[in-house]
């Protein structure tokens, strides 16, 4: 009997739910718009793993990187009249070019080092946005047009939704190539990668330009849909959410980081009438996670399910291959 | 022919000469042993040749072009491989993928099955086809260590230069880098190798390059560096 191939049952079936969830979810608008934020944090998770996990850069700049997206967006429209689609794609090549300066600076940064400047990094821009109350609108927020011309949430959420399986997409592409393969050799040990070969330098900024402008672009997508940005969204607190997702789901796997945001901002709203003991638990998860799970509690579910599957199925294949050309001699 | 000049190399680091003045030359495909005392500067020099350390006077040439001075992918991307004292494989990645990073970095247009079943070959000389969809960190110290040579073979360097390559191993891989560097030497490779293993280092090298003080004190071939003054005082001392 043929077995059953889990990668396209799981993928389907996610695929068919995420697709369906309007109609699900018709009654419940809200729902909806906590589906949306989900996407929206599975693609930082998702783009923080490939930073992190991929490339070992363990950098606390995400949200910025995403509120420069947000931000620079809304203050293009706001001071030049740029439609949310131009601003958008402008402020996603400006977070790409921030990103550039910083992977530069953090070329020889690694550890608590990187943490720390990409820390300060991320408070100066936080600082800067509440203090220039005249053009960013300082602690109150800025705001934006929306990107769509509706009032309806379906449509923001199949963009985000498209969006996420885009990013996702890339980043797996990304991940397949030369491009994965050199991030994930520097992880393990950059002077033995570079005594194979890699340029270093090239890949390590490529990994923070990449991640920067996904980032960039999925905040000019949400601030554009929530309408309005403020200086709180760079707070440690939610970097932290974004690392934590990211960690639970599986630092080292995208899919992983991807589910576990999902995952994780459904159960957050869920467990809203907790108040602030959610985040006590969630940082308990966190802390266990992190004791005892060190891939995450998704990425050894999906490793079971389907990598050791895909795995089996190559080397069974090399030994069918053996046995073959074992009986033609 | 491969051609390597170290030229009047000096390495400080603050006070500390960790390197005083080291002249010689690799010409072809040459079997070269470089020993001596703890601390006297080999892991120093091997990462002065591999453009980890700029030295802070003198120069190495490569085939006549200066690369002290370069980073060290582009020294490896110009024909000069290595391993590390310490094994140092991408321990997450498995044994396949640790081979195809040197073989893409180096040939960014080339075919990735090419290098899948040249990996594989390599694999099956070094006798761990088998290990190929493991984990490096799976694999023992002594198949970490053939790991690394495969790596090299990916990277097909013309000089290579071991660090302690017999150093905890079990006497079965022993003899498989043994095997693996004779038979690439006779395939027109350049190796500089580093070993405490004087039996064994004595044995395999047709030259050897003695060390002490950041200083070279001999160079030669074993035989005759064996019985000189310099060396024995190098290693035993000086008799009162």
């Amino acid at each position: 009997m043929k077995r059953v191939d889990w990668r396209w049952v799981l993928t389907g079936g996610a695929l068919v739910l995420a697709l369906s969830a309007p109609l699900l979810l018709s009654g419940y608008p809200y729902w909806l718009h906590v589906a949306i934020v989900a996407y929206f944090y599975a693609i930082l998770a998702s783009s923080w793993s490939l930073l992190a996990g991929y490339a070992g850069q363990f950098s606390f700049a995400h949200m910025a990187f995403m509120a420069i997206g947000a931000y620079g967006s809304g203050l293009m429209g706001k001071y030049w009249g740029t439609t949310p689609l131009t601003g958008i794609v402008l402020s996603t090549l400006l977070a790409g070019l921030v990103g550039l300066v910083i992977g530069v600076l953090c070329l020889r940064l690694k550890g608590a080092y990187l943490a720390l400047f990409t820390i300060a990094f991320s408070e100066v821009l936080r600082l800067t946005l509440n203090a220039e109350l005249d053009i960013t609108g300082g602690p109150n927020g800025l705001d934006l047009a929306p990107l769509l011309n509706t009032t309806s949430r379906v449509p923001y959420y199949y963009l985000m939704l498209a969006l996420l399986l885009a990013s996702l997409g890339f980043m797996y592409w990304l991940a397949g190539s030369r491009f994965g393969l050199f991030f994930r050799s520097i992880r393990e040990d950059e002077e033995a990668a570079a005594a194979m070969g890699v340029h270093i330098v090239r890949y390590k900024v490529a990994a923070f330009v990449i991640t920067a402008m996904i980032a960039g672009l999925a905040g000019g997508v949400e601030a554009h849909y929530i309408g309005l940005i403020t200086p709180n969204i760079l707070i440690l607190g939610q970097m932290s959410i974004v690392i934590a997702m990211a960690v639970i789901g599986g630092i080292e796997s995208l899919i992983g980081a991807a589910i576990g945001a999902i995952l994780i901002q459904f159960s957050l709203e869920l467990l809203r009438e907790l108040g602030n003991w959610r985040l006590v638990a969630f940082g308990l998860l966190l802390m266990l996670t992190l004791r005892f799970a060190r891939n995450g509690l998704i990425y050894p579910l999906i490793e079971r399910l389907v990598l050791y599957q895909a795995r089996r199925a190559v080397i069974e294949g090399r030994e069918q291959k053996a046995k073959q050309v074992g009986e033609g001699a | 022919m491969m051609e390597l000049e170290v030229r009047d190399v000096h390495l400080h680091f603050g006070g500390i000469r960790a390197l005083n003045g080291v002249s010689f030359s690799v010409r072809g495909p040459e079997l070269i042993g470089l020993i001596g005392p703890n601390g006297a500067g080999k892991t120093t020099l091997t990462n002065v040749i591999s453009g980890v350390y700029k030295p802070s006077q003198g120069a190495v040439y490569l085939n006549g072009e200066r690369i002290s001075g370069l980073p060290p992918y582009q020294i490896a991307r110009r024909g000069v491989g290595r391993t590390f004292q310490v094994t140092r494989a991408f321990r997450r990645m498995t044994v396949l993928e640790n081979m195809l990073v040197p073989a893409m970095a180096l040939h960014p247009a080339g075919r990735r099955q090419e290098f899948v079943d040249r990996a594989h070959e390599i694999l099956r000389f070094l006798t761990m086809d088998h290990l190929a969809l493991e984990y490096a960190r799976s694999l023992s110290g002594g198949q970490q260590k053939l790991l690394e040579l495969g790596r090299l073979l990916m990277l097909d360097p013309d000089l290579i230069i071991l660090d302690e390559p017999f150093a905890g191993v079990h006497p079965k891989l022993r003899e498989t880098i043994w095997e693996f560097i004779t038979t690439v030497h006779q395939q027109g490779k350049a190796f500089i190798i580093i070993s405490h293993d004087m039996e064994t280092i004595f044995t395999l090298s047709q030259r050897l390059l003695v060390l002490n003080f950041g200083q070279l004190i001999a160079d030669g071939p074993p035989e005759q560096v064996k019985d000189d003054p310099a060396v024995i005082e190098a290693y035993l001392g000086k008799e009162e």
